[in-house]
């Protein structure tokens, strides 16, 4: 208070790295961007969830409505419950097949290492509607997949894989695998180059084998990476919809529908973007808990 | 504690992106450009008819620039409202007729009504009285059926049956002599399904968009309900009900052609059009659909091969199918050039050069006038087979017309009633569920 009465006009009182307002000044067009772009159009998403609107005559306020239906909706309950089980596609299982291989890695020197790496991270650069129809030429009734399966003897496994009311989503699921586990190789085995190499050392003079080796020390070390897979590809998961909206549409039945395709049919067919506003904003709020989670996990001090 | 906060920032960012829908239209338009939009390009249907027609038009009207632009159906209708909306959009567009793209359209001012031009053209005689009722709507766009006509048609369309004559005959059929009558109808599949080799189906079906059921059920429902009550639930006169005993029936009938193994076990994996493409190359006796895909049939089996027909009555002996006009023209209430956009329609509709082009491509133009060639007996079984059913008064509509989340309804339905997930009560149900819950939003 005392110092504060002697400053002068000119602002002398500041250390020389203590924040001032002009700071703002510096980070006004990212705000500015940032106020415009993303959060403008997220308040606008919560606010039109509030209206019944076709999207193009007048609005109807009805509070929280669309939130109630939404609650009672099973269509929705099924949607995130696919999401759910899509997360252990597009996740789980890249995140623990990218750890398998970064551990077998770490072991050997394998020839050709870098052709392999890129190959595996291709599925990351191509467009999700060129994977999805790649995939279903795969998947066709009369596909590489079913012909492989007849040619080795196992053609009572043969069927239409995503008009299947059981396998169809699986089958999505492995699509997403499929396009994630590169991704997550990636970033593991350049994570596991961090780690320094006296660890190592250390681990196999005090004779670690290689599971020990990877839980001790291959694990630990790419904690961070592991947890920036997991939250990048949850989200992915999450939002899935070139793949689906370009394999099965939801199909059969409602059995591939997830959050992003239903909100696309309810504002898109049947004239009700009110409601797709409020599964939208549901949706983020479900990524963003999820998300907010698992950061709050991996943020967790570490305990030596 | 602030990176933590910049992580949440970017994870906030994130879900934003990934849920943010952002739709952006518009090409810059010069002063004589018409931009007209329509889906009719299903391989090869109407596209080059239009095409052709469009580049006549521009040689008659020097300064004019026709932009034609196709998308596949789906797309179409979902970003339509959007564009017209917009001001820059189309200046002519197809919509589609009923609930879910029409009457927005209408209801949202997008589009203007026809009767200044209707006048103008003379096209009241165009089409049969009952059949303009698929594009009257009253302002607010709540009443099908009644009020102004805001749209107009190019072709005429029915689901139909093509059968594939040397396989019914192999099967000991007489493909000269077809039966009259669905008993008769139903006992010929049977025929089939015990002659064919199981691995053959009887009827080639392909259902991956979700339409091919919808349309193939209208045979079985119209030999079992009357047509009028089906066009009355989707104009939504009140006290129209899906879930009656004659709908049942015919559903349950449905699932048993599914269960006797009629079908190919792949439909729902299978697109409407390649399953054409697959009955042309010689797969199942039968394919049951729309008939603007004669084309791809008659390329694979030739013209001779093949009979078309549509599914026989039921014992009330009248002629009925799902079918009605093709999608329908609409003029943008923005566009400058409305007179213009007219001409246009009248143009590709109702001149003698856009018929004859439309019969050469198979097409059944929705002009009452028009007559096939004689000289192709093939278009004039399939002519007949629409004019069979629209002449007795039995055009069934599209059922998805019924409410703007019908189509979804009516495709998760029929895919679940087929895998025997649900009862032929069940999905009944479910339908009228649907257009009731739509209902209540009309009073």
């Amino acid at each position: 208070m005392v110092s504060r009465r002697r400053r002068g006009k000119r602002g002398r009182g500041h250390a020389p790295g203590d924040p001032r307002n002009i700071g703002w000044l510096y980070v006004l067009p990212g705000l500015l961007f940032y106020l415009l772009f993303t959060l403008g159009p997220l308040l606008h998403t919560v606010y039109y969830s509030l209206f019944s609107w076709d999207g193009l005559t007048a609005k109807t306020w009805v509070g929280l409505a669309n939130y109630s239906e939404a609650v009672h909706d099973s269509v929705l309950r099924a949607a995130f419950l696919h999401s759910a089980i899509l997360i252990v596609f597009y996740a789980v299982l890249p995140v623990s097949v990218g750890l398998l291989l970064t551990a077998a890695l770490t072991r050997t020197a394998i020839r050709g290492f870098r052709f392999f790496r890129t190959t595996l991270f291709l599925p990351q650069l191509i467009a999700g509607v060129v994977i999805a129809q790649a995939w279903s030429w795969v998947y066709d009734a009369q596909g590489p997949l079913n012909r492989f399966l007849q040619l080795v003897g196992l053609g009572s496994l043969v069927r239409p894989w995503l008009g299947d009311f059981t396998w169809a989503l699986p089958s999505i699921g492995v699509i997403g695998t499929w396009v994630t586990f590169g991704l997550c190789m990636v970033l593991f085995v350049a994570g596991v180059q961090k780690i320094p190499i006296e660890l190592y050392d250390a681990a196999r003079v005090d004779g670690a084998g290689a599971v020990r080796e990877f839980f001790a020390v291959t694990l630990p070390g790419l904690r961070n990476e592991v947890l920036v897979a997991f939250v990048l590809t949850t989200i992915n998961a999450l939002r899935n919809f070139d793949i689906i909206y370009n394999t099965t549409a939801g199909g059969p039945g409602n059995t591939t529908i997830v959050p992003s395709m239903y909100m696309y049919q309810n504002a898109f067919l049947f004239n009700r973007v009110g409601y797709a506003a409020a599964i939208a904003t549901l949706l983020a709020l479900a990524i963003f808990i999820l998300a907010a989670i698992m950061l709050r996990i991996g943020d967790r001090p570490e305990d030596r | 504690m602030k990176r933590r906060l910049a992580g949440l920032t970017f994870i906030v960012a994130v879900a934003l992106v990934a849920v943010g829908v952002g739709v952006s239209f518009g090409a810059k338009k010069q002063t004589t450009t018409l931009t007209m939009w329509s889906y009719d390009n299903q391989d090869p249907g109407l596209e080059p008819v239009l095409k052709q027609l469009s580049a006549d038009f521009e040689k008659s009207h020097p300064g004019v620039t026709i932009n034609i632009v196709f998308k596949d159906f789906n797309s179409l209708v979902g970003t339509v409202p959007r564009a017209l909306a917009s001001g820059t959009g189309p200046d002519v567009t197809e919509g589609n007729e009923g609930y879910q793209t029409d009457a927005q359209l209408v209801k949202a001012k997008l589009i203007i009504p026809l009767t200044k031009y209707v006048a103008k053209y003379h096209w009241s005689t165009l089409y049969a009285p009952s059949t303009w009722g698929m594009f009257r709507w009253t302002a607010d766009g709540k009443s099908f059926g009644k009020g102004p006509i805001w749209g107009l048609a190019q072709t005429g369309q029915n689901v139909v049956v093509f059968y594939n004559k040397k396989k019914l005959t192999q099967a000991g059929l007489n493909p000269n002599k077809m039966p009259q009558t669905y008993a008769g109808f139903e006992k010929m599949l049977a025929t089939l399904r015990a002659k064919l080799p199981s691995s053959d189906p009887v009827i080639e079906e392909g259902n991956k968009e979700g339409y091919g059921f919808i349309h193939l059920f209208g045979g079985i429902w119209g030999a079992s309900v009357k047509p009028s009550v089906v066009r009355n639930w989707v104009y939504h006169v009140p006290g129209s009900r899906y879930d009656t005993p004659g709908t049942i029936a015919a559903l349950t009938r449905l699932q048993a052609w599914g269960k006797a193994g009629y079908f190919n076990s792949d439909y729902n994996a299978v697109g409407y059009d390649t399953s054409a493409g697959l009955f042309a190359k010689g797969k199942g006796a039968m394919w049951i659909g729309g008939d603007w895909d004669s084309t791809i049939i008659k390329t694979g089996l030739g013209a001779a091969n093949i009979g078309v027909m549509p599914v026989p009555p039921g014992p009330s002996g009248q002629w009925a199918s799902i079918g009605g006009l093709s999608g329908s023209w609409h003029i943008s209430a923005k566009t400058k050039y409305a007179d213009l956009g007219a001409e246009w329609l009248n143009y590709v509709i109702t001149s003698s050069r856009a018929k004859t082009l439309m019969f050469g491509q198979q097409q059944l133009p929705a002009d009452r006038s028009a007559q096939p060639p004689t000289s192709d007996p093939y278009l004039t079984q399939v002519d007949k087979g629409f004019t069979r059913v629209a002449n007795a008064d039995g055009l069934l509509l599209y059922t998805d017309w019924a409410s703007p989340s019908m189509y979804t309804t009516l495709q998760n339905q029929y895919q679940l009633l087929l895998a025997g997930r649900t009862t032929p009560q069940g999905m009944a149900q479910a339908v009228q569920a649907d257009w009731a819950k739509f209902d209540k939003t009309l009073h």
